[in-house]
Protein backbone atom coordinates (compact mmCIF):
# COMPACT_ATOMS: atom_id res chain seq x y z
CA UNK A 1 0.00 0.00 0.00
CA UNK A 2 0.80 3.47 -1.14
CA UNK A 3 0.94 6.31 1.45
CA UNK A 4 1.29 10.20 1.20
CA UNK A 5 0.53 13.26 2.41
CA UNK A 6 1.68 16.85 3.27
CA UNK A 7 1.60 18.79 6.39
CA UNK A 8 2.73 22.58 6.70
CA UNK A 9 3.92 23.21 10.50
CA UNK A 10 4.60 26.94 11.16
CA UNK A 11 9.03 27.01 11.92
CA UNK A 12 12.11 27.00 10.66
CA UNK A 13 13.20 23.66 8.14
CA UNK A 14 16.34 23.39 10.77
CA UNK A 15 13.60 23.06 14.10
CA UNK A 16 11.28 20.67 11.88
CA UNK A 17 14.31 18.15 10.78
CA UNK A 18 15.26 18.25 14.27
CA UNK A 19 12.31 17.19 16.08
CA UNK A 20 11.47 14.90 13.24
CA UNK A 21 14.76 12.88 14.71
CA UNK A 22 14.31 13.66 18.04
CA UNK A 23 13.52 10.40 20.00
CA UNK A 24 11.96 12.23 22.97
CA UNK A 25 9.53 14.40 20.72
CA UNK A 26 8.80 11.70 18.87
CA UNK A 27 7.61 9.44 22.01
CA UNK A 28 5.68 12.32 23.05
CA UNK A 29 4.13 13.03 19.40
CA UNK A 30 3.49 9.28 17.81
CA UNK A 31 0.11 7.91 18.46
CA UNK A 32 0.09 5.79 21.63
CA UNK A 33 4.16 5.41 21.85
CA UNK A 34 4.48 4.05 25.09
CA UNK A 35 8.45 3.58 24.68
CA UNK A 36 11.56 4.85 22.44
CA UNK A 37 14.70 3.36 22.63
CA UNK A 38 17.58 4.51 20.73
CA UNK A 39 19.65 0.81 20.73
CA UNK A 40 22.54 2.44 18.21
CA UNK A 41 22.57 5.71 16.60
CA UNK A 42 19.29 6.58 14.53
CA UNK A 43 17.99 2.76 15.70
CA UNK A 44 15.13 2.65 17.43
CA UNK A 45 12.97 0.03 19.74
CA UNK A 46 9.47 1.24 20.00
CA UNK A 47 6.31 0.11 21.82
CA UNK A 48 3.33 2.05 20.30
CA UNK A 49 -0.22 0.74 21.58
CA UNK A 50 -2.10 2.13 18.44
CA UNK A 51 -6.29 2.66 18.72
CA UNK A 52 -8.53 3.52 16.31
CA UNK A 53 -11.60 4.27 17.76
CA UNK A 54 -12.67 0.79 19.89
CA UNK A 55 -9.74 -1.23 17.77
CA UNK A 56 -6.38 -1.22 19.77
CA UNK A 57 -3.56 -3.34 19.21
CA UNK A 58 0.12 -2.95 20.72
CA UNK A 59 2.65 -3.63 18.07
CA UNK A 60 6.61 -3.48 19.03
CA UNK A 61 8.79 -2.84 16.36
CA UNK A 62 11.66 -1.48 14.96
CA UNK A 63 12.62 1.93 13.13
CA UNK A 64 15.58 2.99 11.07
CA UNK A 65 16.12 5.85 10.30
CA UNK A 66 19.05 6.43 7.25
CA UNK A 67 20.09 8.73 4.30
CA UNK A 68 20.10 11.49 6.36
CA UNK A 69 20.41 15.12 4.65
CA UNK A 70 19.43 17.37 7.29
CA UNK A 71 17.21 19.82 7.10
CA UNK A 72 16.16 18.12 4.04
CA UNK A 73 15.35 14.71 3.44
CA UNK A 74 15.74 11.23 5.50
CA UNK A 75 14.79 8.06 5.01
CA UNK A 76 12.02 5.77 7.74
CA UNK A 77 12.65 1.87 7.89
CA UNK A 78 9.96 0.36 9.75
CA UNK A 79 9.47 -3.07 11.13
CA UNK A 80 6.88 -3.96 13.60
CA UNK A 81 4.34 -6.02 14.98
CA UNK A 82 1.42 -6.96 17.46
CA UNK A 83 -1.62 -8.79 18.25
CA UNK A 84 -3.65 -7.66 15.47
CA UNK A 85 -0.87 -8.33 12.66
CA UNK A 86 2.25 -7.05 11.10
CA UNK A 87 3.65 -3.63 9.91
CA UNK A 88 6.40 -3.32 7.35
CA UNK A 89 7.54 -0.10 5.20
CA UNK A 90 10.08 2.44 4.08
CA UNK A 91 8.61 6.37 3.94
CA UNK A 92 10.72 9.18 2.74
CA UNK A 93 10.38 13.16 3.94
CA UNK A 94 11.26 15.64 2.13
CA UNK A 95 11.31 19.35 4.32
CA UNK A 96 10.67 22.37 1.92
CA UNK A 97 10.78 25.50 3.28
CA UNK A 98 8.59 28.70 2.75
CA UNK A 99 8.47 31.98 3.96
CA UNK A 100 7.30 31.20 7.32
CA UNK A 101 6.84 27.82 7.59
CA UNK A 102 8.00 23.93 6.43
CA UNK A 103 5.99 21.71 4.62
CA UNK A 104 6.88 17.88 5.25
CA UNK A 105 6.53 15.65 2.54
CA UNK A 106 6.15 11.98 3.09
CA UNK A 107 5.48 9.06 1.05
CA UNK A 108 5.73 5.59 1.96
CA UNK A 109 5.31 1.85 0.70
CA UNK A 110 3.65 -0.40 3.48
CA UNK A 111 3.04 -3.88 3.61
CA UNK A 112 0.24 -4.76 6.02
CA UNK A 113 -0.36 -8.46 7.18
CA UNK A 114 -2.14 -10.64 9.44
CA UNK A 115 -5.97 -10.48 11.01
CA UNK A 116 -5.61 -6.20 10.42
CA UNK A 117 -4.71 -6.58 7.10
CA UNK A 118 -7.72 -9.31 6.02
CA UNK A 119 -10.30 -7.98 8.04
CA UNK A 120 -9.29 -4.00 7.87
CA UNK A 121 -8.01 -3.65 4.20
CA UNK A 122 -10.75 -1.08 3.96
CA UNK A 123 -9.70 0.81 6.61
CA UNK A 124 -5.82 0.74 6.81
CA UNK A 125 -5.49 3.39 4.52
CA UNK A 126 -7.98 5.91 6.23
CA UNK A 127 -6.48 4.52 9.63
CA UNK A 128 -2.95 5.77 8.51
CA UNK A 129 -3.85 8.86 7.53
CA UNK A 130 -5.60 9.53 10.74
CA UNK A 131 -2.48 8.32 12.56
CA UNK A 132 -0.17 10.31 10.37
CA UNK A 133 -2.46 13.01 11.47
CA UNK A 134 -2.44 13.21 14.87
CA UNK A 135 1.58 12.69 15.10
CA UNK A 136 1.80 16.18 12.85
CA UNK A 137 -0.68 17.74 15.18
CA UNK A 138 1.16 16.69 18.05
CA UNK A 139 4.44 17.78 16.56
CA UNK A 140 3.14 20.85 15.49
CA UNK A 141 2.41 22.01 19.03
CA UNK A 142 5.60 20.67 20.51
CA UNK A 143 7.65 22.94 18.27
CA UNK A 144 5.56 25.82 19.52
CA UNK A 145 6.13 25.15 22.94
CA UNK B 1 -12.48 -17.87 16.16
CA UNK B 2 -13.09 -17.13 19.44
CA UNK B 3 -13.35 -14.25 21.44
CA UNK B 4 -10.91 -12.83 24.39
CA UNK B 5 -12.49 -13.51 27.95
CA UNK B 6 -14.90 -11.09 28.66
CA UNK B 7 -17.76 -10.42 31.42
CA UNK B 8 -21.58 -10.16 30.22
CA UNK B 9 -24.00 -7.61 31.96
CA UNK B 10 -27.67 -7.66 31.00
CA UNK B 11 -29.32 -4.49 31.30
CA UNK B 12 -32.86 -4.08 31.70
CA UNK B 13 -33.35 -0.15 32.12
CA UNK B 14 -31.15 2.34 30.49
CA UNK B 15 -30.03 3.49 33.54
CA UNK B 16 -29.07 0.35 34.81
CA UNK B 17 -27.16 0.62 31.56
CA UNK B 18 -25.51 3.64 32.56
CA UNK B 19 -24.48 2.86 35.81
CA UNK B 20 -22.74 0.00 34.57
CA UNK B 21 -20.50 2.02 31.92
CA UNK B 22 -19.81 4.77 34.43
CA UNK B 23 -18.61 2.00 36.68
CA UNK B 24 -16.16 0.49 33.91
CA UNK B 25 -14.72 2.96 31.91
CA UNK B 26 -13.21 0.29 28.91
CA UNK B 27 -16.71 -1.61 28.81
CA UNK B 28 -18.73 -1.82 25.30
CA UNK B 29 -21.88 -1.14 24.91
CA UNK B 30 -23.62 -4.46 23.01
CA UNK B 31 -26.13 -3.51 20.67
CA UNK B 32 -27.21 -6.31 17.70
CA UNK B 33 -23.97 -7.20 17.74
CA UNK B 34 -22.77 -7.14 14.06
CA UNK B 35 -19.81 -4.74 14.02
CA UNK B 36 -18.96 -5.52 17.39
CA UNK B 37 -18.90 -9.19 18.16
CA UNK B 38 -16.96 -10.27 14.72
CA UNK B 39 -14.30 -7.27 15.65
CA UNK B 40 -14.04 -9.27 19.02
CA UNK B 41 -14.07 -12.55 17.38
CA UNK B 42 -11.10 -11.53 15.33
CA UNK B 43 -9.55 -9.93 19.05
CA UNK B 44 -9.33 -6.66 17.29
CA UNK B 45 -11.63 -5.60 20.27
CA UNK B 46 -11.14 -7.14 23.70
CA UNK B 47 -13.44 -5.27 26.05
CA UNK B 48 -13.64 -6.71 29.48
CA UNK B 49 -17.05 -6.36 29.90
CA UNK B 50 -19.73 -5.91 27.65
CA UNK B 51 -23.48 -4.41 28.50
CA UNK B 52 -26.13 -5.48 26.18
CA UNK B 53 -28.81 -2.87 26.44
CA UNK B 54 -30.55 -4.99 22.97
CA UNK B 55 -33.32 -6.19 25.43
CA UNK B 56 -34.56 -3.02 26.59
CA UNK B 57 -37.68 -2.89 25.33
CA UNK B 58 -38.08 1.09 25.76
CA UNK B 59 -35.28 1.77 23.30
CA UNK B 60 -37.10 -0.16 19.82
CA UNK B 61 -40.06 2.31 18.51
CA UNK B 62 -40.52 4.51 15.58
CA UNK B 63 -43.59 7.22 16.35
CA UNK B 64 -44.12 10.51 15.81
CA UNK B 65 -44.81 13.69 17.94
CA UNK B 66 -44.21 17.45 17.04
CA UNK B 67 -43.79 17.09 13.36
CA UNK B 68 -40.88 15.01 14.13
CA UNK B 69 -40.26 11.01 13.41
CA UNK B 70 -38.32 9.56 16.54
CA UNK B 71 -36.54 6.00 15.93
CA UNK B 72 -35.43 4.19 19.40
CA UNK B 73 -31.63 3.48 19.43
CA UNK B 74 -32.16 -0.29 19.68
CA UNK B 75 -34.60 -0.49 16.26
CA UNK B 76 -33.38 -3.05 13.87
CA UNK B 77 -33.34 -2.61 10.45
CA UNK B 78 -35.61 -4.74 9.51
CA UNK B 79 -38.41 -2.90 11.50
CA UNK B 80 -37.00 0.21 9.77
CA UNK B 81 -36.90 -1.49 6.47
CA UNK B 82 -40.77 -2.51 7.14
CA UNK B 83 -42.22 0.44 9.01
CA UNK B 84 -45.34 1.60 6.82
CA UNK B 85 -44.67 4.92 8.98
CA UNK B 86 -41.70 5.79 7.45
CA UNK B 87 -42.26 4.63 4.18
CA UNK B 88 -45.09 7.11 3.94
CA UNK B 89 -43.41 9.84 6.01
CA UNK B 90 -39.46 9.27 4.96
CA UNK B 91 -38.74 7.06 2.74
CA UNK B 92 -35.23 7.24 2.64
CA UNK B 93 -34.77 5.71 5.75
CA UNK B 94 -36.88 1.91 5.15
CA UNK B 95 -34.77 2.57 1.59
CA UNK B 96 -31.39 2.66 3.19
CA UNK B 97 -32.24 -0.20 5.45
CA UNK B 98 -33.05 -2.60 2.85
CA UNK B 99 -29.78 -2.59 1.50
CA UNK B 100 -27.94 -3.36 4.77
CA UNK B 101 -26.22 -6.55 4.79
CA UNK B 102 -28.25 -9.45 4.91
CA UNK B 103 -31.51 -10.61 6.31
CA UNK B 104 -30.15 -12.20 8.86
CA UNK B 105 -27.70 -8.83 9.57
CA UNK B 106 -31.32 -6.51 9.01
CA UNK B 107 -33.77 -8.51 11.97
CA UNK B 108 -30.57 -8.47 14.78
CA UNK B 109 -28.37 -5.29 13.85
CA UNK B 110 -29.64 -1.92 15.07
CA UNK B 111 -29.75 1.74 13.60
CA UNK B 112 -27.83 3.19 17.21
CA UNK B 113 -25.59 0.95 16.93
CA UNK B 114 -24.58 1.32 13.76
CA UNK B 115 -24.43 5.04 14.03
CA UNK B 116 -22.28 4.75 17.25
CA UNK B 117 -19.96 2.51 15.36
CA UNK B 118 -19.71 5.04 12.42
CA UNK B 119 -18.24 2.17 10.16
CA UNK B 120 -16.68 4.35 7.11
CA UNK B 121 -18.90 2.27 4.71
CA UNK B 122 -22.10 1.82 6.62
CA UNK B 123 -25.27 3.17 5.48
CA UNK B 124 -27.07 4.61 8.06
CA UNK B 125 -24.47 7.87 8.53
CA UNK B 126 -25.12 8.80 4.77
CA UNK B 127 -29.10 8.76 5.28
CA UNK B 128 -28.46 10.90 8.74
CA UNK B 129 -26.63 13.41 7.62
CA UNK B 130 -28.57 13.32 4.34
CA UNK B 131 -32.05 13.69 6.66
CA UNK B 132 -30.31 16.19 9.13
CA UNK B 133 -30.67 13.63 11.51
CA UNK B 134 -30.93 15.08 15.72
CA UNK B 135 -28.77 12.09 17.84
CA UNK B 136 -29.99 12.30 21.12
CA UNK B 137 -27.28 11.04 24.37
CA UNK B 138 -27.78 10.32 27.21
CA UNK B 139 -25.29 10.17 30.05
CA UNK B 140 -25.25 10.57 33.93
CA UNK B 141 -25.12 14.08 33.71
CA UNK B 142 -28.17 14.74 31.44
CA UNK B 143 -29.47 14.27 27.87
CA UNK B 144 -28.10 15.83 24.78
CA UNK B 145 -28.80 16.03 21.39
CA UNK B 146 -25.78 15.52 18.49
CA UNK B 147 -26.60 17.37 15.36
CA UNK B 148 -25.66 14.19 12.38
CA UNK B 149 -23.21 17.14 11.27
CA UNK B 150 -21.35 17.02 14.11
CA UNK B 151 -21.40 13.76 15.07
CA UNK B 152 -19.41 11.64 12.67
CA UNK B 153 -16.22 12.71 14.27
CA UNK B 154 -13.51 10.57 12.17
CA UNK B 155 -13.07 6.51 11.82
CA UNK B 156 -15.08 4.68 13.61
CA UNK B 157 -14.77 7.82 15.93
CA UNK B 158 -18.39 9.83 17.21
CA UNK B 159 -19.07 12.70 19.31
CA UNK B 160 -20.39 10.11 21.90
CA UNK B 161 -18.11 11.16 24.80
CA UNK B 162 -17.62 8.40 26.75
CA UNK B 163 -20.65 6.94 29.63
CA UNK B 164 -22.74 8.26 26.96
CA UNK B 165 -25.15 6.14 24.93
CA UNK B 166 -27.14 6.69 21.61
CA UNK B 167 -30.95 7.09 22.92
CA UNK B 168 -32.75 8.44 19.85
CA UNK B 169 -32.55 8.90 16.33
CA UNK B 170 -34.98 12.35 15.78
CA UNK B 171 -35.53 13.52 11.98
CA UNK B 172 -38.08 16.70 11.12
CA UNK B 173 -40.69 15.64 8.53
CA UNK B 174 -40.15 17.81 5.81
CA UNK B 175 -42.37 16.64 2.59
CA UNK B 176 -38.62 16.25 0.49
CA UNK B 177 -37.86 13.93 -2.28
CA UNK B 178 -35.21 11.12 -1.11
CA UNK B 179 -33.30 8.37 -1.94
CA UNK B 180 -30.37 6.38 -1.41
CA UNK B 181 -28.44 4.42 -4.17
CA UNK B 182 -25.23 1.83 -3.29
CA UNK B 183 -22.87 0.17 -4.93
CA UNK B 184 -21.94 -2.59 -2.25
CA UNK B 185 -19.22 -5.03 -1.49
CA UNK B 186 -19.55 -7.94 -3.30
CA UNK B 187 -18.61 -9.85 -0.54
CA UNK B 188 -19.28 -7.99 2.33
CA UNK B 189 -22.51 -6.07 1.27
CA UNK B 190 -20.81 -2.59 2.57
CA UNK B 191 -20.90 0.30 0.30
CA UNK B 192 -18.28 0.93 -1.71
CA UNK B 193 -20.02 4.08 -2.53
CA UNK B 194 -23.31 4.83 -0.85
CA UNK B 195 -25.37 8.56 -1.44
CA UNK B 196 -28.53 9.60 0.35
CA UNK B 197 -30.26 12.41 -1.75
CA UNK B 198 -32.99 14.41 -0.10
CA UNK B 199 -34.15 17.42 -1.96
CA UNK B 200 -36.28 20.19 -1.35
CA UNK B 201 -38.38 20.87 -5.09
CA UNK B 202 -40.82 23.64 -6.03
CA UNK B 203 -43.66 23.14 -8.43
CA UNK B 204 -41.73 23.92 -11.78
CA UNK B 205 -39.18 20.96 -11.26
CA UNK B 206 -36.29 23.31 -9.34
CA UNK B 207 -34.24 21.74 -6.29
CA UNK B 208 -34.98 24.90 -3.36
CA UNK B 209 -32.20 23.07 -1.35
CA UNK B 210 -30.55 19.73 -1.16
CA UNK B 211 -28.94 17.77 1.34
CA UNK B 212 -26.21 14.69 0.12
CA UNK B 213 -25.05 12.40 2.58
CA UNK B 214 -21.61 10.35 1.29
CA UNK B 215 -20.63 6.84 2.87
CA UNK B 216 -18.15 4.47 1.89
CA UNK B 217 -15.41 6.80 0.25
CA UNK B 218 -13.73 8.47 2.67
CA UNK B 219 -12.32 7.74 6.57
CA UNK B 220 -15.86 8.85 7.71
CA UNK B 221 -19.38 9.65 5.69
CA UNK B 222 -19.95 13.29 4.86
CA UNK B 223 -22.25 15.80 3.14
CA UNK B 224 -21.30 17.09 -0.26
CA UNK B 225 -21.95 20.25 0.52
CA UNK B 226 -20.06 21.30 -3.20
CA UNK B 227 -23.16 19.35 -4.96
CA UNK B 228 -25.57 20.50 -2.30
CA UNK B 229 -24.40 24.00 -3.07
CA UNK B 230 -24.82 23.73 -6.98
CA UNK B 231 -28.18 22.28 -6.76
CA UNK B 232 -29.53 24.54 -5.00
CA UNK B 233 -31.71 27.20 -6.99
CA UNK B 234 -31.16 24.87 -10.49
CA UNK B 235 -33.59 22.81 -12.81
CA UNK B 236 -33.50 19.57 -12.06
CA UNK B 237 -32.27 18.55 -15.51
CA UNK B 238 -29.84 15.93 -16.78
CA UNK B 239 -27.72 18.49 -17.34
CA UNK B 240 -27.26 20.21 -14.13
CA UNK B 241 -27.69 17.19 -12.05
CA UNK B 242 -24.54 15.61 -13.73
CA UNK B 243 -22.75 18.81 -13.49
CA UNK B 244 -23.57 19.18 -9.92
CA UNK B 245 -22.73 15.18 -9.30
CA UNK B 246 -18.92 15.87 -10.06
CA UNK B 247 -18.67 17.94 -6.79
CA UNK B 248 -19.19 15.20 -5.20
CA UNK B 249 -15.32 15.03 -3.67
CA UNK B 250 -14.23 18.69 -3.61
CA UNK B 251 -12.08 18.86 -0.50
CA UNK B 252 -12.42 15.29 0.19
CA UNK B 253 -9.71 13.13 1.00
CA UNK B 254 -11.10 9.75 -0.77
CA UNK B 255 -10.04 6.37 0.29
CA UNK B 256 -8.68 3.18 -1.99
CA UNK B 257 -8.23 -0.20 -0.88
CA UNK B 258 -7.53 -3.47 -2.78
CA UNK B 259 -10.90 -3.38 -3.88
CA UNK B 260 -11.33 -0.32 -5.31
CA UNK B 261 -8.58 2.32 -5.72
CA UNK B 262 -8.85 6.20 -4.68
CA UNK B 263 -9.64 7.04 -8.54
CA UNK B 264 -11.97 4.67 -8.77
CA UNK B 265 -14.27 5.22 -6.13
CA UNK B 266 -13.72 9.26 -6.67
CA UNK B 267 -15.39 8.33 -10.61
CA UNK B 268 -18.28 5.91 -8.54
CA UNK B 269 -19.23 9.15 -6.36
CA UNK B 270 -20.10 11.08 -8.84
CA UNK B 271 -21.65 8.69 -10.87
CA UNK B 272 -23.58 7.34 -7.88
CA UNK B 273 -24.40 10.90 -6.87
CA UNK B 274 -25.75 11.75 -10.34
CA UNK B 275 -28.32 8.71 -10.24
CA UNK B 276 -29.30 9.23 -6.34
CA UNK B 277 -30.46 12.89 -7.32
CA UNK B 278 -32.34 11.38 -9.95
CA UNK B 279 -34.00 9.32 -8.41
CA UNK B 280 -34.94 11.43 -5.81
CA UNK B 281 -36.21 14.03 -8.08
CA UNK B 282 -38.31 11.36 -10.36
CA UNK B 283 -40.11 10.87 -6.58
CA UNK B 284 -42.01 14.22 -6.40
Amino acid sequence: MKISGTHEIQASRERVYAALIDPQILQRCIPGCESLEETSEHVYIATMKAGIGPVKGTFKGNVHLNDMQPPEHYRMTVEGKGGPGFVKGTGNFNLAETDSSTVVHYEGDMQVGGVIASVGQRMIEAAAKMLAAQFFKALESEIKS
Amino acid sequence: MIPAQFDYARANTLDEALNLLAQNEDAKILAGGHSLIPAMKLRLMQPPLLIDIGRIKDLSYIDEADGQIRIGAMTTHYQIESSDLLKRMCPLLPECASHIGDMQVRNKGTIGGSLAHSDPAADWPAAALALNAELVAVSKDGERTIKADDFFVDLLTTALNPGEILREIRINKNGSSQAYVKMPHPASGFAIVGVAANLIMNGSNECTSARIGITGVAAKAYRATGVENAMAGSQLNEAAIATAAKHVSDNTDINGDLFASADYRRHLAAVYTRRAIQTAASRV
